[in-house]
């Protein structure tokens, strides 16, 4: 839904043009992040993830001021309407686009000891579950920028994917815990890892719903269905009984 | 529960009926008024009442008197509404919250009530006496002398007009141009003055359709002429002082051309008036 | 950060160090009919910025603002002490000519006021009485002005019409190009939207934006949302002291006197 005509008072439309972009800039942000991270991880290079991580000050930062702009704008313009309904999407969409930052930054963070064990087979497998969750932040973030709401509402559904492939990871690495009790320290890491991967996901659902009522000032209605079955799936079929955790 | 309402309908009705009743009562005497001018004069109102002298008595008509009454009347207006309009500027502008402007208008409404008769009387001493006696009873009563009694007249009604319309002019006005730095003077002449200019043009309007049926004062000034007479410094007739003298003469042929010259005036006032009305609201301009 | 060139986060001090002060106001006080209506009114009015000044009714802010043309001086009675100075010299002083102070502080008045006279001459008109110009420059001036104010699309044809014939907000912006016709250094604004409709309001809102490059902005207002959307800096006027006086959005998001947010959040009216 385009907003057609410009302000009377010019300044306020550069103000939130302004916001716009600083969401855009710090979603791109966050989704470098998260490449970054990944490359890491498959690098085992130490140095670069502990940049990754000093890196998410930055996207902190832009969060706060993000957050200063939006009190800004809400005590000296008033906004109305649809604007009202811009910056109070921007101001949510920010504080998930944080939090996204800091699971990229975790990833890296857990790449760190990864490197000082040896080299597992499932590493390679975080990728794929990386790429999924990067499309989706990059998909919804142009939405946002676009203001499309049946992209975002896409980004929203295709969330599913990923479940899926998080729950059949979750598996494979149980599997190979079960295998060899020298591979849980590094299964373990990867878990967490693939966990704050779906978590990304997730958030990125969040910033879907966010777009949508900004757009069509309806919350986006039906309930999202999670399919992380980890939490109830029965994986006593696997190989070995599981030891008590 | 009803009876308040009752009685308030009620009370209603009867201030209605007896205020209608009263503006008829005063519309059908105007009517009556006017009617009787026309009936009693209409004999007479035709060309020769225009054309001819009043030296012809019955078989004459109103001409020099109408004459006379225009000299008389422009030489009234064009003393009396320069002096009004600086007179009523100057309350207005420059003492209008102070003692000496309250005092100058309580004056000038006393001046405004006083009987024309006594303004007839002042300027025969000021005026015609001491013109007798300068040119040795050559110039005694003159038209000239007329025109200032009604000038007399005339002006408390402009100086009164000119004083209200400028007060009118909202103060922001003012200081808008004083905040560009114009000068007060500069400002009342150029801004002030020609924002209440329709306002000033209707009272001078007004005044001139007052004076126009003044009699009194023009019996010891003016005098009465039966010849055409244009220069002031000479007797000259006007409408209300012929009508004055035809009416007491036994003659109906007079009576009817006293009526007609009764209806002449009464047309010319009657055109000043709506004149002015016009004017008044050619010149409002509506504002969002 | 933002638009206002003013650092972001400035104390009042190191604001008013940061943009010089073009009125500078030093224990201003203000008589009239023996009522004390100012009290010691202490102020540094930044250069080409937007000064908005708020407060409940009888705050003194109109007064205040009066006082910066000595218009009150055609008033009987009116008494002002202390020093406001502009440029350095102090506009309270007998010797201050008022000629030279009106050229160089101009004012909008709360309802449109054009004189009784064409476009061309409304705005001519205060020109013609400071310089004496050739017909092509005057023509040239009022074309400016007209332009700075967003006027000369709709009344370039009709130079010669009467002001009168204009809307309300059209004749508004037709005083605020007569004030600024004569290139003062300051305009003050009483109240210039009030008695008009909210497009127009805004219209006046955008034209304020545009004019601060070019002069310094007083304006009193009763409509908090106009000080908050339109000002750069904001006063806050209370029984005719001044409580506080910092950054707008400073004001507007965590003042320092309980008395100041009280009256922005409508604690109090």
């Amino acid at each position: 839904m385009n907003t057609g005509t410009d302000h009377i008072i010019k300044s306020y439309d550069t103000e939130l043009t302004r916001l716009t972009g600083e969401i855009v800039r710090m979603g791109q942000l966050s989704v470098k992040q998260l490449e970054a991270a990944i490359d890491v991880v498959e690098r085992r290079d130490e140095r670069a993830a502990q940049r990754v991580v000093d890196n998410d000050d930055t996207i902190d930062r832009m969060e706060q001021e993000v957050s200063h702009d939006v009190v800004r704008l809400l005590a000296l313009r008033a906004p109305m309407a649809g604007d009202l309904r811009n910056v109070f999407a921007a101001l949510r969409i920010a504080a998930d686009i944080e939090r996204i930052g800091d699971y990229a930054a975790n990833v890296a963070k857990r790449a760190i000891p990864l490197s000082m064990v040896a080299p597992v087979r499932p590493a390679a497998g975080l990728e794929h579950l990386a790429t999924l969750a990067a499309t989706g932040v990059r998909d919804v973030l142009a939405a946002y920028q676009d203001r499309d709401a049946e992209r975002a509402h896409a980004v929203w559904q295709n969330d599913t994917v990923l479940d899926e492939a998080y729950t059949g990871y979750f598996r494979q690495l149980l599997t190979y815990m079960m295998e060899d009790p020298r591979n849980i320290t590094p299964c373990t890491h990867l878990l967490f890892m693939a966990k704050n991967i779906e978590r990304i996901g997730d958030h990125a659902t969040n910033i879907a719903e966010n777009v949508w009522f900004q757009v069509t000032g309806e919350p986006l209605q039906v309930p999202r269905r999670k399919l992380d079955e980890t939490a109830s799936a029965d994986f006593s079929g696997l190989a070995v009984k599981p030891n008590k955790p | 529960m009803n009876s308040p309402y009752l009685r308030r309908r009620i009370t209603n009705a009867l201030a209605m009926v007896l205020s209608t009743l009263a503006t008829l009562v005063g519309l059908a005497f105007l009517a009556w008024i006017l009617w009787e001018t026309l009936r009693q004069g209409i004999s007479a109102l035709n060309l020769k009442l225009f054309t001819r002298i009043t030296a012809y008595g019955d078989d004459g008509g109103l001409a020099n008197a109408m004459v006379g009454s225009l000299i008389i009347n422009f030489i009234g207006i064009a003393i009396a509404t320069p002096i009004g309009v600086l007179a009523g500027t100057w309350l207005a502008e420059y003492a209008n919250r102070t003692k000496l402007g309250e005092s100058i208008r309580f004056l000038n409404d006393i001046l405004l009530s006083a009987p024309s008769i006594v303004m007839g009387l002042f300027v025969y001493t000021i005026i015609v006496l001491p013109s007798t006696a300068l040119t040795h009873g050559s110039t005694t009563f003159s038209g000239f002398a007329g025109g200032v009694a009604l000038a007399l007249i005339a002006l408390p009604v402009i100086v009164r007009t000119t004083d209200e319309m400028l007060r009118l002019v909202p103060s922001t006005l003012r200081e808008a141009a004083l905040s560009l730095g114009v000068p007060q003077w500069k400002l009342t002449l150029q801004i002030l003055i020609r924002a209440a200019r329709s306002g000033i043009i209707t009272g001078v309007l007004l005044a001139l359709a007052r004076i126009s049926g003044e009699t009194a004062p023009l019996l010891f000034t003016a005098f009465g002429n039966n010849y055409m007479a244009i220069n002031p410094i000479e007797k000259m007739s006007s409408l209300p002082q012929i009508i004055y003298q035809y009416a007491n003469d036994p003659g109906d042929a007079m009576h009817a051309l006293a009526w007609a010259g009764a209806f002449v005036i009464t047309m010319f006032v009657l055109l000043l008036s709506l004149g002015s009305r016009l004017i008044l609201s050619r010149t409002k301009v509506s504002h969002d | 950060m933002t638009d206002s060139a003013i650092a972001t986060n400035p104390t009042p001090v190191a604001a008013a160090a940061a943009v010089p002060s073009k009125l500078t106001v030093r224990d201003l006080h203000f008589h009239y009919n023996g009522f004390h209506a100012l009290k010691g009114i202490d102020m540094d009015i930044p250069e080409k910025r937007v000064t908005a000044i708020i407060g409940p009714s009888g705050c003194g802010k109109s007064t205040l603002l009066r006082i910066f043309n000595r218009i009150y001086a055609i008033y009987p009675k009116l008494e002002a002490n202390g020093s406001i100075e502009l440029d350095g010299e102090n506009i309270l002083d007998p010797g201050y000519s008022m000629n030279r102070l009106r050229s160089k502080v101009g004012m909008v008045f709360q309802k449109p006021v054009p004189f009784p006279m064409t476009i061309f001459e409304n705005v001519a008109y205060g020109i013609r009485h400071h310089e004496k110009l050739p017909k092509a420059e005057m023509e040239n001036r009022v074309e400016q002005a007209l332009r700075s104010s967003a006027l000369w699309d709709e009344v370039k044809d009709k130079l010669k019409q009467n002001a009168l014939g204009l809307s309300g907000g059209q004749q508004q912006r037709l005083c605020i190009a007569r004030a600024i016709a004569l290139k003062p250094d300051v305009l003050l604004l009483d109240e210039p939207t009030s008695a008009l409709d909210p497009i127009a309001t805004g219209r006046i809102e955008q034209l304020v934006e545009e004019l601060k490059s070019q002069f310094t902005i007083v304006i009193v207002t009763h409509n908090m949302q106009q000080a908050a959307r339109v000002s750069d800096l904001t006063a806050f006027m209370y029984l005719g002291e001044l409580i506080e006086f910092d950054q707008t959005e400073k004001i507007f998001t965590k003042p320092d006197k309980k008395q100041t947010e009280d009256y922005i959040t409508g604690r109090f009216g």
